[in-house]
């Protein structure tokens, strides 16, 4: 091998290493290991579709997007209710009640339609809302059998929503007519680990929770 | 014949250093397939530096008419990209169901868009870098749009 053979070989092989350490850099500044929260939703149909949608999305992520997003009622991370007293229910000052309150169980609503409870304990708030279909009455009422008790039962739909209580009085820190759905998930990723919200009924699941996995279960 | 080495040396040298700047931000691959009698094909393999770069060859009336449709969501686009750079390996999005199944997902600093159905096949791939140069482009254009 001549010596511009030579030369030429450990330029290239410079050329090389120098790309083979210029290429993985904005790679390396990447692949740091995060441990933030994630928020995970997950729907599942229970049709003959089967279809299923699984969102994960890192909470420190929205908590940066969602003040550039203004559309409609959501400006700054903020949503505009337009009345607050919905149906004449003043929300603020319920919430004021809930939260100047001992843990307990504030509602409890038990009827042929609906069963709803709302409670308060070690820092969350909890509402269950288990809602009967009216097909199941009538099955009740026809046949009165254990099958159609079994049937009654899977037809029912269930709600369970568990908020810490700290993410509430975020949500509700900001103006008159306003939620601050910002402040609500900086609160929410100092929280922990939570199931926030799960729905099931005889069409669909729905699981809302936090954690810090990227990947949903 | 030193001078033909020399020669060979500088193009060499010249090629190895285009090559590595051309293809140190990725490549961006778009394929499409339609599964239908005579449905296109659709592979393309670009490196993203080409996209900043093209994008200054498209005529300013374009790209302000572009701004000034994305320009809502270019804070938006901006953001993303910049968090989504912490975040090398996620599943974001999946949609599954008996025809469909829609999957986003950042892998090892990329972007996967995988959209599969009976009629058609799409997978799409980008380094992130392209949502911010593309954002950054448009601003540039039509600041404050």
């Amino acid at each position: 091998m001549n010596h511009i053979s030579r030369s030429f070989l450990g330029f290239a092989s410079c050329l090389v290493l120098g790309a083979c350490t210029f290429l993985p850099l904005r790679g390396a500044a990447q692949t740091s290991t995060k441990t933030d929260q994630w928020i995970h939703v997950r729907v599942e149909s229970k049709d003959n579709s089967g279809e299923t949608v699984r969102v994960n999305v890192p909470v420190e992520m929205a908590e940066k997007v969602l003040p550039a997003i203004n559309h409609e009622n959501l400006r700054g991370g903020k949503v505009h209710i337009d009345n607050a007293h919905l149906n004449d229910v003043d929300l603020r000052t319920l919430l004021e009640a809930v939260r100047s309150s001992k843990d307990g169980e504030y509602v409890t609503v038990q009827s042929n339609e609906d069963n709803v409870r709302v409670a308060k304990s070690a820092g969350y708030l909890y509402i269950h809302v288990t809602e009967k279909k009216v097909c199941d009455k009538t099955a009740k009422r026809t046949e009165g059998k254990e099958s159609s008790a079994k049937n009654a039962a899977a037809k029912e739909s269930k709600v369970e929503v568990k908020i810490p209580m700290k993410v509430v009085d975020a949500l509700f820190s900001a103006g008159k007519d306003e939620l601050d759905v910002l402040a609500a998930l900086r609160a929410l990723s100092a929280s922990g680990d939570t199931e926030l919200v799960n729905v099931k009924d005889d069409e669909d699941t729905v699981r809302v929770w936090i954690d810090s996995k990227n990947v949903s279960d | 014949m030193i001078f033909l080495a020399k020669a060979a040396l500088g193009l060499g040298a010249t090629l190895a250093l285009a090559g590595v700047y051309v293809f140190h931000e990725g490549l961006i691959q778009v394929s499409v397939d339609e599964n239908r009698a005579s449905g296109s094909h659709v592979h393309i393999w670009v490196p993203a530096t080409v996209v900043p770069m093209g994008l200054h060859f498209v005529s300013d009336h374009k790209l302000e008419e572009a701004a000034a449709k994305a320009g809502p969501y270019l804070p938006v686009l901006r953001e993303v990209s910049k968090e989504l750079a912490k975040y090398p390996e996620a599943d974001l999005v999946e949609v599954r169901d008996a025809t469909q199944y829609v999957h986003i997902a950042v892998h090892r600093g990329r972007v996967y868009i995988d959209a599969v159905s009976d009629s058609d096949n799409i997978h799409v791939s980008f380094p992130m870098e392209t949502i911010s140069d593309v954002a950054d482009r448009l601003e540039e254009v039509a600041p404050g749009v």
